[in-house]
């Protein structure tokens, strides 16, 4: 087993490295380039010596296979470069924005765990009855209502219940704990509503598969307290496929937060990524890309081991 | 059209008869079985028609402003009440359905069609071509769908065009990757051998024996993907990289305006998001018992 590991973990470099690749040369492809934007703006034409003199700055105008061999290098001492935008280092433009939308991604996740595993259990245990229906119209909702939606309108119920809003600027939690949570949590239930939908459906849909199976049939015929089999027997094995929806989900929040993240005037990573695009900030767009992309492989690999660990039954080679 | 697409599918168990009949009694049996997935459908062409007569039924023009009755509340003369300038907000989720339905229904259709193509052409030839073309997928996957769409729309520039390109793209590898598994069962069968045997071109093969044994699937991805296409158009709309004003569309209703006056006009905050959900809620529940019906193992989508 630890040789399949080990070789899952070195798996994950090539991956990356594709990718790293892929976002490179795609950026380049694009027509039109930070130098130009920035010119763009300027009335009178610029003349070609400026831009190629730009150019030469930001070393755009050397072959394209030193400069991501130089950017490999740099990734290989875990230094991003700067910002082509702002010309700030990287990894501080970064920081802040992962910490926040790292934690925004975990709280939502628990939001979305604690209202799909019990949902869906009892959905599946009171199949085709009233309970069932009412979840499962609140799971569909919850995929149809968008989160900036629900946002607005958590925004909007705190202002005309409590007259309170909360809290506009961030604030690390390390600083201030309790500021910090009072302006999380919304976004984290506007966000945490819509994903456990999907995880609420996986949830049952696992559950009704696994109640019809033989040893749950065995459970019952020796007489084991019900409460037992559901909790012991019949969600154990239910969890895998519902915990791979909520690993899924979670790699995509990281950056797929934008919307929510406008409606709460938070700063995260993916109004980043949308400006550093519109600029063409190659090395940055690279620097969110590459994030992004990590933290879904090394979620995905983090996945794997847990199936292991989780079920025995899964052989390795 | 929207409606006659189970029937096809839901026939192929019932008795053959007159043409005509067996229309009628599909959508019978569709609809006694599976009663949410009907209102889902009627809500759907009830949109439809909303979005088609949208100049006979909206009371008022939905891009014109009118100063005298700003931010006016829910009244006789205004039954949804009015915007920042005076727009009625009734008659700009009127209008608004229609951009809604055309980006939906293009992009879905669009993004299912050649997602289908791809999985189908990737299962078919194998090899080399179908592990190239998968990589390449997983790349497209490993991005979220917003996410995807934002970068595509600030690479493109935004007008209808590229906003329905843009929710397009990061389609095309979730339907590829549903159709290719089916494909590969459908790529064993005799019939296919036979084809090639009798000389066949691939696309032929492609076209006329693989695309049609795929259509259960292909019709799940694309009401899927409508509702989905909905909710990214106002996603998009709302971040100001979509549908551009003054054209009506849902999530530019909720944009600026509708936020900071949210606390003394909720009615522009509310109900074009009620619109959003309605419209997504309905697609989500029509094809969800089309799922059922058509196919109840593929469940993970």
């Amino acid at each position: 087993m630890w040789r399949y590991f080990l070789k899952r973990f070195l798996l994950m470099f090539p991956t990356l490295i594709g990718v790293a690749a892929l976002i490179f040369f795609l950026m380049r492809v694009v027509p039109g380039d930070i130098v130009e934007l920035r010119f763009a703006g300027e009335s009178s034409a610029a003349s070609k010596e400026n831009l190629a003199q730009e150019r030469s700055r930001f070393g755009l105008d050397r072959p394209l296979w030193k400069q991501f061999a130089e950017w490999m290098w740099g990734l290989a001492r875990l230094d991003f470069g700067k910002s082509m935008w702002t010309g700030a280092s990287i990894t501080d433009e970064i920081k802040l924005r992962f910490a926040l939308s790292l934690q925004l991604a975990v709280m939502a996740t628990i939001v979305a765990v604690l209202l799909a595993i019990p949902l869906g259990v009892i959905s599946a245990i009171k199949q085709d009855t009233w309970v069932d229906y009412v979840v499962r119209i609140f799971s569909i909702a919850g995929i149809a209502t968008p989160s900036f939606w629900l946002g607005i309108l958590l925004i909007l119920g705190l202002l005309i219940v409590f007259k309170w809003l909360p809290p506009m600027v961030y604030t690390p939690f390390w600083v201030n704990p309790w500021q910090n949570l009072a302006q999380l949590i919304w976004p984290a239930l506007a966000v945490g509503y819509r994903y456990s939908a999907v995880a609420t459906r996986m949830t049952r849909s696992a559950m009704l598969e696994v109640l019809r199976e033989d040893y749950i049939r065995t459970a019952r015929a020796k007489g084991l307290v019900e409460n037992l089999i559901l909790s012991r027997h019949a969600l154990k094995n239910a969890m895998l496929p519902v915990l791979t929806v909520i690993c899924l989900e979670f790699a995509f929040l990281m950056g797929g937060l934008v919307v929510t993240e406008q409606v709460f005037n938070l700063n995260g990573l993916g109004l980043l990524f949308v400006q550093s695009v519109a600029h063409r900030d190659y090395t940055l767009t690279q620097a969110l890309v590459l994030l992004v992309a990590a933290v879904f492989i090394v979620v995905n690999f983090l996945m794997d081991l847990m199936y292991a660990w989780l079920d025995p039954r899964i052989h390795y080679r | 059209m929207a409606i006659n697409v189970p029937v096809e599918i839901a026939t192929t168990e019932a008795v053959p008869r007159e043409p005509r009949a067996r229309w009628l009694s599909a959508v019978v049996g569709f609809t006694r079985r599976r009663t949410l997935g009907a209102v889902g459908a009627g809500v759907v062409v009830l949109m439809l028609l909303v979005a088609a007569l949208a100049p006979v039924i909206a009371p008022y023009d939905p891009v014109t402003v009118d100063f005298g009755a700003m931010l006016a509340a829910p009244n006789a003369k205004h039954w949804l009440g009015t915007d920042a300038f005076g727009r009625d907000v009734l008659s700009r989720l009127i209008y608004g359905s229609r951009t809604a339905l055309l980006v939906g229904f293009g992009s879905a259709l669009l993004g299912a069609t050649v997602g289908a193509i791809l999985g189908v052409g990737s299962a078919y030839f194998g090899g080399r071509i179908d592990l190239y073309l998968q990589r390449l997928m997983d790349v497209f996957l490993a991005f979220p769908l917003i996410i995807l769409a934002l970068a595509i729309v600030a690479i493109l520039g935004n007008n209808l065009q590229n906003l329905i390109m843009a929710i397009t793209i990061p389609m095309i590898p979730r339907c590829a990757l549903v159709i290719r598994s089916s494909a590969l069962a459908i790529r064993e069968m005799p019939y296919v051998d036979a084809a090639r045997a009798a000389g066949f071109k691939h696309g032929r093969i492609i076209l006329r024996h693989m695309l049609p044994n795929v259509m259960a699937p292909y019709l799940i991805m694309l009401t899927a993907f409508l509702g989905q296409a909905i909710l990214l158009e106002a996603s998009l709309s709302f971040l100001g990289l979509g549908v551009q004003e003054p054209t009506a569309a849902w999530g530019l209703m909720l944009r600026g305006a509708a936020v900071e006056f949210a606390e003394t006009a909720p009615w522009m905050a509310v109900f074009p998001g009620l619109a959003i959900s309605l419209a997504v809620f309905a697609f989500n529940l029509f094809g969800d018992s089309l799922r059922d019906a058509l196919d109840p193992k593929l469940r993970t989508l």
